[in-house]
């Protein structure tokens, strides 16, 4: 027992009553469980209620038509709907639950307004990554005005944490994991690496400016 | 023909009928039932997806699934099992509930040359033996006069299934199952026997087929007073009702089912048959449904007027009847023909069946399960002396005003 850990009993535990308090540790107690008497021992009153109950549900489920596949497929509890039953079971495949506005899904790479790469290959994203998934060989862009642009830009769907900090860290709109789809699932672990192309076959074109508006955007603003 | 109809009043045939024609798949459907109706209690959807192509059915299928997963699984045998013990337990499970069923009766007798007409109920009690009512085919396998305490014997050997398991498997939990189980067994094999000795001290028979056919005024000595078999309120429930109560509450238990699934014990122990895979637990699996439905039709059978129809003597509905000599008769008959009442018995058995069936799983998914401590309780300090209470009160009654 360190000092650190004296703090003030309470004066009165509610809880079992205390028998004995072993004089070496207080904490080593002999206690009597006292519990309530039984109102009904056979059980009989608590059953009948407890099977009305059940029976409710039963019935309500059995005969009542499901809550429409949109009812239930929003977030959270799906509402009470009248003369629908009380079934929660979303079935999958065939119905979906929509997943919010801000859903961290597959990554994506967005375009240019001519439809190059956004990317600038600022090693941004590899850098912030808390799972060392993204990879990133950069080259020399051919457009003047760019310096460079990603040859290689993998992502280890399989380590990747979506966490969404290379969303955060981006500073040109390139990276997005707003697709809401889930990483596919795969029988070979190289086929969970999501390449340039795959990457930017899920990518639109972005109106964000090319990055950001510059030091001085405070005074453009005015 | 009589050969035919002696085939067919063979035990054996019966067995088969009743077996692959009612039991059977009834223990089969419950396994999907009871996830099934566990879910809707629950807010669920259940097992709904096994199919055969585009053939669904709300997912019935899934107990052909199962079998033939549980038939395809490996057969894994522990080291260190008595190897014969071990093959032995889940047959011994499983056998005892399939016999149980032979003093089942299950229909009304058939007299297949007579069955176009009504039921000349009048020209059978003046000629029984007349050309029409020959070649009768009585829907009981064994009609003995000790009917009631066999099943009692031989269910009882069922619990050596699950001991055996427990004792075989080279398991402490498999060990503790299998006491547990036992111990159980004996508890509520006691009240379980004695509640039904209410209804033995009214009808003076242990035949179920003579409970069935003669209800619970069929001792009378004033024939007037006696009421029809039909009658619903000629059945036991009316008559026994903490007999009906405390045997529900025993044969519950005799299941091994919740609330009083001390021997299978999930949370703590997996229960005897923790060793046990594939077909072998299967048996198991499929025994515990078969009991539901023995215990079902032994209630039915007892205290719910087995086979009978509401107000469907053997010639037709009848209001206001009385029984003679065994027969009912006067009041107002619907006469209708044998084969009719006939199937319309059957059916009523069955329905009765499944619907008891549906209430023990019923039971099953909305009680919590008992502390052993507290099962011992139930069983010794509520059950036994409430069913010797009856015995007693059921006696008085008897000698004073009967």
């Amino acid at each position: 027992m360190s000092a650190s850990h004296t703090h003030e009993e309470p004066a009165h535990v509610e809880g079992p009553k205390v028998l004995s308090v072993s004089p070496q540790n207080p904490k080593v107690r002999t206690i009597q469980v006292v519990r309530p008497e039984n109102a009904d021992t056979t059980y009989l009153a608590a059953t009948a209620t407890g099977l009305a109950i059940t029976i409710r549900h039963f019935a309500k489920n059995l005969f009542l038509p499901r809550r429409s596949a949109k009812v239930l497929g929003q977030g959270g509890a799906p509402p009470d709907v009248k003369l629908r039953n009380d079934i929660e079971t979303v079935q999958y495949p065939e119905e979906k639950v929509q997943y919010p506005e801000r859903f961290r899904g597959l990554h994506r790479l967005m375009l240019r307004e001519d439809g190059a790469v956004r990317c600038v290959a600022c090693m941004c994203c590899p850098t912030v990554c808390p799972a060392n998934c993204i990879t990133i060989v950069p080259e020399e862009s051919d457009d003047p005005s760019i310096e460079k642009r990603p040859a290689v830009f993998e992502i280890d769907e399989l380590r990747c944490v979506v966490c969404g900090l290379c969303v955060e860290a981006c500073p040109c709109d390139a990276i997005r994991m707003d697709t809401m789809m889930h990483a596919h699932p795969v029988e070979e672990r190289w086929q969970a690496i999501e390449n340039k192309t795959s990457l930017l076959s899920r990518g639109v074109k972005s109106i964000a400016t090319q990055g950001g508006e510059g030091p001085d955007w405070r005074e453009s603003k005015k | 023909m009589s050969t035919l109809y002696s085939i067919l009043d063979w035990p054996g045939t019966k067995w088969l009928f009743l077996v692959f024609g009612l039991v059977m798949p009834l223990a089969s459907l419950l396994t999907w039932a009871e996830r099934r109706q566990s879910a809707m209690m629950q807010d669920r959807l259940g097992p709904n997806r096994a199919n055969i192509g585009p053939i669904k059915l709300k997912g019935i299928l899934h107990f052909v699934a199962d079998a033939v997963k549980m038939i395809f699984k490996e057969d894994f045998i522990p080291a260190n099992v008595h190897r014969g013990l071990f093959a032995l337990a889940p047959i011994l499970a499983l056998v005892p509930v399939l016999v149980a069923f032979s003093i089942i009766p299950f229909g009304p007798t058939i007299y297949p040359h007579a069955l176009k007409e009504p039921f000349d109920t009048f020209a059978f009690a003046a000629n029984a033996n007349a050309p029409e009512f020959a070649d009768a085919i009585r829907m009981q396998m064994f009609a003995v006069d000790f009917g009631l305490i066999f099943y009692f014997a031989v269910l009882t050997l069922a619990n050596y299934g699950g001991t055996i398991a427990g004792w075989a498997s080279y398991n402490k939990w498999a060990l503790l199952g299998g006491l547990r189980s036992s111990s159980q067994m004996m508890s509520y094999e006691v009240a379980m026997g004695l509640s039904l000795m209410g209804v033995f001290l009214l009808a003076g028979s242990l035949e179920p087929g003579w409970l069935v056919s003669h209800g619970a005024t069929g001792m009378l000595t004033e024939q007037k007073h006696q009421m029809s078999g039909s009658h619903p309120l000629n059945w036991f429930w009316l008559w026994q009702p903490l007999g009906l109560v405390l045997f529900v509450t025993a044969a519950i238990a005799e299941t091994k089912r919740a609330p009083f699934d001390i021997p299978e014990g999930e949370p703590e122990i997996i229960g005897y048959f923790v060793e046990y895979s594939g077909i072998r637990w299967g048996m198991f699996f499929l025994a515990e449904f078969i009991e539901i439905v023995f215990i079902s039709a032994v209630i039915v059978t007892v205290f719910l007027g087995g086979w009978q129809f509401p107000f469907l003597d053997a010639d037709g509905f009848r209001i206001g009847g009385y029984m003679m000599d065994g027969i009912s008769t006067g009041g107002f008959v619907w006469k209708i023909p044998h084969w009719a009442v006939a199937s319309i018995q059957f059916g009523a058995f069955g329905l009765k069946v499944v619907l008891l069936c549906w209430f023990q799983l019923m039971i099953r998914w909305t009680l919590p399960r008992f502390r052993a401590d507290q099962l011992m309780n139930l069983g010794w300090k509520v059950l036994l002396p409430l069913s010797l209470a009856n015995i007693m009160i059921t006696a008085a009654i008897k000698l004073l005003f009967l």
